[in-house]
């Protein structure tokens, strides 16, 4: 019995360490940025995603049918449409509203302002369009709906946000603030190791084709083959180490030694994503994730202090 | 602060469903041979992934409370798949033809398209889905969408021939011989519009 105590004690010390909200004021800004660079990067496809039969380029109601075939309780832009009707809006109206407001509720998230009814909005906004869009939707959509669903849940706002100057709030509580860090921690560790282990399953990734194939397939072919060719010998090394970090990360991330080096490893990935493929979203959100959950706070090697304020992640090897 | 037992009670519960689509992402790849494992586990990872998708509460008719409300939370808090993103391995890459034959005789090829480079990934996705045979009742539909959008900006075109295909990209030494891409056409549509259609 006092042995299951110590353990539910250790697990409650894991779960809820003392943090400022540092890293809070990262993540809100990074979804921020994340929100206003979706938004403007879909401006002029918006209608095109989204519009019903005879106007997109493929019809929104397949895409709702597809999510609720799910359950039906998942949020789509129908239910706005449907909404705007009964007021007199008609489809593009409202789709055009929806897209403003999506690109504001971005730009309170940036600067703090009406943080937990911005994240709440963002988030809703986000998924209705994710979910509506079923069929076009891709992987940087998870993310950013996985980064605004854990936003919308933490304790805003933080001390930098504009709230925080307009209406003086007390603090929010350090545990609950190590809590939902470290659930975004933990969920970090869970997406590389998965990912890590699929690719080490793949031939491709231990023989250099898959990063070959990945890098000259439209439109993800920002680079000329002509170029790559020139390291081919580089291919299968840097196949194996994306795996190697991918799978690495949940064991690495946490020792004090390694942690700034698979940081910095992790996030030399996600830009190289971006700047070479394109995938400029899905970088982004990483990213912004990785700086939130390991970033703040860590200690850089041969400086030896924090990077801010905020306590270091605890280490536990 | 809520009862710490409240948050500790929602982590396991998230984290258990992580765990369980992730798990359910990974034996799905080795039942469809997907992988470097051998073939022999393909059985026990066809069982796993029904264990997993039971877990889900996939094996419950769609209307099920228990199947909606796990399926709500999961893509509400955008955990509804795996990170198997460009794993096991990358195949080749889909592309939809149009052929379109206008009135006065000639003919043209175009391929649907966004405006945005963000939205192209988003087609890409979309073209990955339609080679996918899960999404097979779909393809059709979907296919006749795309074609509805090429005749709206052309509405003097009489007929659209649709042909989707795998494009396999040169491997690494094909390319240095000077070898292109493979174009394996897996399907084709013709349409055509009925008076009442035309735009």
């Amino acid at each position: 019995m006092i042995l299951l105590q110590r353990q539910w004690q250790k697990l409650l010390e894991f779960l809820f360490p003392a943090e400022t909200d540092g890293w809070l004021a990262v993540f809100r800004v990074g979804v921020g940025l994340q929100v206003v660079v979706y938004a403007l990067f879909l401006r002029r496809d918006w209608h095109s995603l989204f519009s019903t039969t005879g106007k997109g380029l493929v019809s929104r109601e397949l895409g709702e049918a597809i999510a609720s075939f799910d359950s039906p309780l998942i949020p789509k832009l129908g239910w706005l449409v449907a909404f705007g009707q009964l007021i007199g809006l008609g489809e593009g109206t409202v789709l055009s509203i929806a897209w403003a407001c999506l690109l504001c509720m971005g730009c309170c998230l940036l600067v703090g302002l009406f943080c937990r009814p911005a994240a709440i909005i963002a988030w809703f906004l986000h998924l209705c369009a994710a979910e509506s869009g079923a069929l076009l939707a891709y992987g940087a959509d998870n993310f950013i709906t996985m980064a605004l669903f854990y936003l919308m849940l933490a304790p805003l706002p933080d001390r930098y946000a504009l709230d925080r100057r307009l209406v003086k709030t007390k603090l929010p509580d350090p545990r609950l603030l190590g809590f939902w860090r470290r659930v975004l921690q933990i969920h970090l560790c869970f997406v590389y190791f998965f990912g890590g282990l699929a690719k080490l399953l793949g031939s491709g990734w231990w023989n250099g084709s898959n990063l070959w194939r990945a890098l000259i397939r439209p439109p993800l072919n920002l680079l000329s083959p002509d170029i790559l060719i020139r390291f081919k010998y580089a291919l299968p090394i840097l196949g194996i180490l994306i795996c190697l970090i991918e799978i690495g990360y949940p064991f690495f991330i946490w020792m004090k030694k390694t942690r700034f080096f698979w940081l910095v490893c992790i996030l030399t990935m996600h830009a190289a994503i971006g700047l070479t493929m394109g995938m400029y979203l899905f970088a982004l959100v990483m990213i912004v994730l990785n700086l939130a959950a390991f970033g703040i706070g860590i200690s850089i090697p041969f400086i030896g202090h924090p990077a801010s304020d905020a306590p270091r992640p605890r280490s536990f090897f | 602060m809520v009862s710490k037992r409240v948050y500790v009670t929602w982590f396991a519960i998230h984290f258990f469903l992580i765990t369980t689509v992730c798990f359910a992402g990974l034996f799905s790849l080795v039942a469809e041979r997907a992988t470097i494992l051998p073939s022999a586990l393909d059985t026990y990872a066809r069982k796993a992934e029904l264990v997993a998708a039971f877990l889900l509460g996939k094996h419950a008719a769609p209307p099920s409370p228990v199947r909606g409300s796990i399926a709500t939370y999961l893509h509400a808090a955008g955990i509804q798949s795996g990170y198997t993103f460009f794993a096991p391995n990358i195949p080749g890459y889909h592309k939809l033809i149009f052929e379109l034959n206008y009135q006065d005789g000639h003919i043209e090829y175009e391929s649907p398209r966004f405006s945005g480079k963000a939205a192209a990934l988003r087609l890409d996705s979309l073209l990955a889905r339609l080679g996918d045979n899960r999404y097979e009742p779909l393809r059709e539909v979907v296919v006749k969408m795309l074609a509805l959008s090429i005749w709206r900006e052309r509405p003097d075109v009489k007929k659209i021939r649709a042909t989707f295909g795998l494009v396999s990209p040169p491997s690494i030494s094909d390319f240095e011989q000077g070898k292109g891409e493979l174009f394996e056409p897996m399907f084709s549509y013709d349409f055509s519009l009925r008076d009442e259609e035309k735009p």
